[in-house]
């Protein structure tokens, strides 16, 4: 690869590539930036490693994964509250985000060990995610992280969530005492 | 001054310590007359073309040392002592 055949803007980006840090290649610069591309090619990194991010560095988003689990019940309502929260766009949940513990800790924090702590993974994720109100019932369900368009259909969250109520109302109102009947009348 | 009392001279502190101007390329600390000569050959002749040398490379002391050692020859002690020298005063009046 001849450089010096190259263009400034070519060797401008060749720079950049492999992490150079440079000012304009003019005609005082190029001889400089040459040597140090053909240094940086003998060495032979295409990309600098501080171009990328490490694994084991913390995002500052939310991690959200694709559980491989089976749709546990409380699963749909999670996604429905979370979805119904202003600025929580399912793009948040992308699996593209890394993996990597957001969780102000551990860069060991990876998809493994998730599932086998759903609960306390749930609980520092709404910690986190700076969720205010309490996720209700769904206490323990994990966070699911759904793809571009929805794996359940919002009506189906939504009947869901009415059949559990109606369920909950049909055990309160089984209940012994007369007072919680006449409450819900 | 600045906390490197053992590594800077006189001549660094001279220049430090005020705008430039017109100031001979050899004013720089680490800038004799034989490196001076060199770089006035190349169109350096002026303090203040080093200057604009060391601003294209966005101010790196590493890039200029470098450049000044491929350029003028200069060996490490006094292509660093002109980088630091310019770094300082860029620093101070930039």
């Amino acid at each position: 690869m001849s450089l010096s055949g190259k263009s400034e803007q070519e060797l401008s980006e060749l720079l950049d590539e492999y992490g150079i840090k440079h000012g304009p290649v003019v005609e005082s610069t190029r001889r400089l930036y040459e040597k140090k591309l053909k240094e940086a090619m003998a060495k032979g990194k295409p990309s600098s490693d501080k171009t990328y991010y490490r694994e084991e560095e913390e995002e500052v988003t939310y991690v959200y994964r694709t559980p491989v689990r089976s749709e546990g019940a409380g699963d749909y309502e999670d996604r429905s509250f979370m979805s119904s929260r202003p600025g929580w766009t399912e793009r948040e949940f992308e699996p593209e985000m890394s993996y990597s513990a957001c969780i102000r800790s551990k860069p060991e924090y990876r998809e493994r060990s998730f599932v086998e702590k759903p609960s306390t993974y749930n609980a520092s994720i709404y910690e986190s995610a700076h969720l205010r109100s309490t996720p209700k019932k769904s206490a323990q369900a994990a966070p699911k992280a759904p793809k571009s368009s929805r794996l359940i259909p919002l009506w189906v969250q939504f009947v869901f969530f009415l059949a559990v109520a109606i369920f909950l109302y049909l055990v309160f109102s089984n209940m012994e005492t007369n007072e919680s009947l006449k409450g819900i009348e | 001054s600045s906390g490197n009392m053992s590594t800077t001279s006189q001549k660094h502190r001279d220049f430090v310590g005020e705008p430039m101007g017109d100031k001979a390329v050899t004013a720089l600390s680490g800038i004799g007359e034989t490196l001076g000569k060199k770089l006035a050959t190349d169109g350096f002749d002026k303090a203040y073309v080093v200057l604009g040398q060391f601003l294209l490379l966005r101010k790196d002391t590493e890039m200029f040392t470098e450049w000044l050692k491929d350029t003028t020859g200069a060996n490490s002690r006094q292509a660093v002592s002109c980088a630091q020298c310019l770094k300082e005063w860029c620093d101070a009046f930039l």
